[in-house]
Parts: C-alpha cells; structure tokens; sequence
C-alpha cells in the first residue's frame, strides 16, 4: 500500500501538466529531423497493414469478409491498437533506461516515467484511431453507438500497459538481457495474440481461453467488437475477467519492481 | 543545543554500499536469489555528521572519498543502504548543472519544469521567474527550445535557476566556473550573496583548498567513506595537507 502512496505521490508532484508536455516532448524528439516527419506516424502502419493484407488476402488468397466487411477493414481494426501495444511492449521496457539522465543525475520521481511514455504514444493512436474511423467512414461504415466503447478499451489498454512500462522498464533498466528477453518474444507475443485471428474461432476450449489472458487478445478483439461485430465489451465476461487477472498479475510485478528496484536503479544505470 | 529546527542536514551512522556483481547477469539473478554472491564497495562507511542551519561546511577528501556519494544522497538522487538521512529545506545543487532539462522545451518552459520538481507552486515560481531570467541573461533565447543552446548558456539556465530559488540548502560542487569569466564572476557573487544570508546553509565541495576557506568555517575531511576530521577550516585543510604528504 505504501508503495502505490509513493506512486500516487509523485505524479502529485509532477503534476498533469508536466506529464502531458514531457509526453509532447517525447513524441517531438522522435519525428523531429525526419524529412517527413509526422508522416511517418501514418505511413509505418499504412505500410504494415498493406504487407499483411497483401500476403494473406492475395497471396494466401484467404480474407474473406467478416461480418459484412471487407477483410482489410476487420485487419484494419484490430491492428489499431496492436501499433500502440507493439510500441509499449519493447518501449515500455525501455523507457527508463530512455530516461536515465532523469534517474542517475537529479532528484526525479520515477514513477511518472513510464506515465508520460505511454501517454506519447497514445497521442499516436489518438492519431491512427481518427485515421481509422474516417476510413470506415469513408467505406459507409458511420459511426454508431458502438462506438461509445472506444474510451473503456482505450483506457485498459493504456492502464495496462503503463503498469507493464513501470515493472519491465525498471527490470530492464537492471538487466539489457530483460530487454533483449521482451523484444525477442515480442512476435511470438504478437502471433499467439488474437490480431492476426478471432480467438473465437478456435474449437479447443482451452487454448481459446488461455489466449484470452493475453491482453492482446481482449484488446484487439474489443477494438473489432467496435468497428465490426458490433457487440457490446460485457457480452464476453470470460474475457473480461481473464483481462483482470492478468492486469491484477501485472499490477503486483510493477509494485514489486517498484519497491525493490526503485532505491537500486540509479546506482546501476 | 541540537534544536530540531535549527539542523538542515543529518547524517546518522549512514552507510552507502554499492553491490558490484560479476556481471549484469549475475545482477538480476541477485534480484531473485540472494546467493548469488557479490563484493561490496563501501562509499560511505558508518558516517554521522550535523550540519546545522546557516552553517557553511566543505567537504575536502580525495577522489573517492565518498564526496560526491553524500552529496547524491541529499539532493535524493541514491539512497542510503542503512542509517538515517535528514534534510530539512530545499535544496538547490550547483552539480549536474543541466541535468532534468528537457531540449524540446524553452528555456522559460524548463524553468517551470525544475521548479515544479522541487516542490514549488505555481505562484513561488512566477515570484522568482523574472530574477531567473534576469540572471541567465540568455536574451531572446530563452523562449527558444533547449536545444538551440550552446553547453555553456545550459550551464547559464541552470545555474540562473540554482540560485535563484531561495534555497535552504546550497550544494556547491566545484561549479562555480560556469561560462566566461564575467559570468563566473557574477556567480561568485551571488553565492556570496546567499551566503550573507545567515539562514542559508552551504555545503561545498572542491579539490580547491582557497576556495573552501574564503566559503566555510568548518571542513569535514574524508576518506574512504569515513570521517578523519571534523573541525575549524584552517585545522581540517592542515590535517588534510598533513596526511596528503
């Protein structure tokens, strides 16, 4: 308990303003130079999504539509927030190491770290989602109430995945191997996810619910419960509560590393 | 006469030991399994020292005599392994001069952002805005982004803003020679002037025994984490000279 008071403590201290212009200015620092700078937010995932529609729609000659929709848009809607997931799996763990000017040489607290990291890149998917809804739009696929779920799924993504930047970043602040470790599993992460499939679709009941406590799975299927098979994120309760376990799960690492790790970070880095 | 009110800094039998691991391997194996064996390095041995409000105390020791240690853990940057660390007031350090800087933003903006760290409202710091600025005396600049900067007008920002927070505690690291000589001049100046201030307490730090004692009355002379002397200025610089040779 005393350890979540420290946390709450230092993002009092920092302060929401702080957070979101250190956020800015983590997102400016890495588009700036760039000849087409802020393209590039676009054109990486644009690129992307064609790769795969192209090999599995004409190559593979499979996507057929689902739901009614076109089967680049179904691939559309889940690879949306797999761009910002994808980005915090590796850049969560290693955004204090990123960072570690604010760690080894003034007082800093560290917790925030991880909070304005992943909020930068939720700017991004800020970005992709309009992107994403003009595109179904602009196929006469209007927004409807559906749509109302977009802020619950956006904010366990964002929940989740700051509370992994803080126990795996301060991990991999003390060992590279930690970070070698998540960016080496980051495609089997991605595969054994239900982005590239419906988990739903698989007929052994056990593998479909072990997926579901990956929470790419619920993330990304949540993202397409929106867009494409219009139902509602309480329809699946099985999801729901595979999702809380992990997250709960993940929650008790990031305390930990907190409390263990965050007196010996700045001697090591 | 130890008046609760009156100590800004307290040290009580503390101890910095660094862990020093075979390799980062073994370092994250000793996260899970305390066996994982490792050498200890002591910086700071067992050290206890008061330092009471308006006092000006220099630290003289070698290198590695665990000077810049104790100052890390005032300033909360490193965390003392055992014992109890005691600081009242707020502290300004004239090290790391730039450090929490972020180069995206302006000079006025990373004003903001390093007061507000150090524990300052938004009307303390639209107080003290101007005479920062003033300091620094970076022109236009200082609405431009850090990193149209030069090192030295970094260095300039930050000590623009050390020292002009209305600090407790200074913490002076040899740092006094920032930019050209007219800028060095007026921060030795303005050092002097918080100095005057006889609710302000100093601890400096320098391989430069002149500049201790135009700063200090009393020097604590270290070595190897541990106090040797404690004492007047002119007694701890002779102890220091005297076992130097």
């Amino acid at each position: 308990m005393d350890t979540i008071r420290i946390i709450i403590e230092e993002h009092r201290l920092l302060g929401f303003r702080q957070i979101t212009k250190l956020a800015k200015s983590d997102l400016v620092k890495k588009y700036r130079g760039a000849a087409l700078g802020w393209a590039w937010a676009l054109v990486k995932p644009a690129v992307r999504i064609f790769v795969f529609w192209f090999a599995f729609s004409i190559g593979m000659k499979g996507g057929k539509p689902i739901n009614g929709y076109p089967w680049i848009l179904w691939l559309i809607a889940g690879f949306l927030p797999w761009f910002y997931m994808q980005e915090m799996i590796s850049g969560g763990a290693g955004c204090i190491r990123k960072h570690k000017h604010l760690v080894t040489k003034m007082r800093f607290p560290v917790s925030t770290i991880p909070t304005f990291s992943s909020l930068s890149s939720l700017y991004i998917h800020w970005v992709l989602l309009a992107a994403a809804i003009i595109i179904f739009a602009c196929t006469g696929h209007f927004p409807d109430k559906y749509y109302l779920q977009i802020p619950f799924y956006m904010l366990l993504m964002f929940v989740f995945f700051t509370v992994w930047a803080l126990g795996g970043g301060l991990l991999a602040a003390l060992s590279k191997d930690f970070q070698n470790l998540v960016k080496s599993i980051q495609t089997a992460i991605f595969w054994l996810s239900g982005v590239m499939y419906d988990v739903n679709k698989i007929n052994n009941h056990t593998i479909r619910v072990i997926l579901k406590f990956n929470p790419i799975t619920v993330i990304a299927s949540g993202y397409r419960k929106v867009f494409i098979y219009k139902e509602w994120f309480w329809e699946d309760k099985t999801e729901l509560l595979c999702f809380s376990v992990t997250l709960l799960a993940f929650c008790i690492l990031a305390i930990w590393a907190f409390r263990r790790l965050r007196k010996e970070v700045p001697d090591v880095l | 006469m130890d008046n609760e009110k009156d100590i800004a800094i307290r040290f009580d039998h503390v101890t910095k030991e660094y862990k020093l691991y075979k390799n980062d391997k073994a370092r994250f194996k000793g996260l899970f399994n305390k066996k994982i064996p490792y050498k200890t390095n002591k910086a700071v041995n067992d050290l206890s020292f008061t330092v009471r409000r308006g006092d000006a105390v220099s630290l003289i020791g070698r290198n590695g005599a665990g000077k810049s240690t104790i100052l890390k853990i005032i300033t909360g940057v490193t965390f003392p392994t055992s014992g109890t660390v005691e600081v009242n007031g707020k502290i300004s350090a004239l090290l790391e001069l730039s450090a929490g800087f972020d180069k995206e933003f302006t000079g006025r903006e990373n004003i903001y952002l390093k007061c507000e760290l150090m524990g300052m409202s938004q009307e303390e710091i639209k107080a003290v805005e101007p005479d920062i600025v003033a300091f620094a005396d970076l022109g236009e600049y200082i609405d431009q982004p850090l990193r149209a900067y030069s090192s030295g007008m970094k260095s300039r920002l930050g000590f623009a803003i050390s020292v002009n927070v209305q600090p407790d505690i200074l913490i002076v690291d040899e740092a006094l020679s920032v930019g050209d000589r007219k800028f060095r001049k007026k921060c030795k100046e303005r050092v002097r002037e918080i100095m005057a201030d006889e609710t302000v307490t100093l601890l400096f730090v320098t391989h430069s025994l002149d500049a201790a004692k135009d700063f200090c009355k009393r020097g604590i002379v270290l070595e190897r984490g541990k106090k040797l002397f404690d004492g007047e200025i002119d007694e701890a610089i002779e102890f220091y000279d005297a076992r130097e040779e």
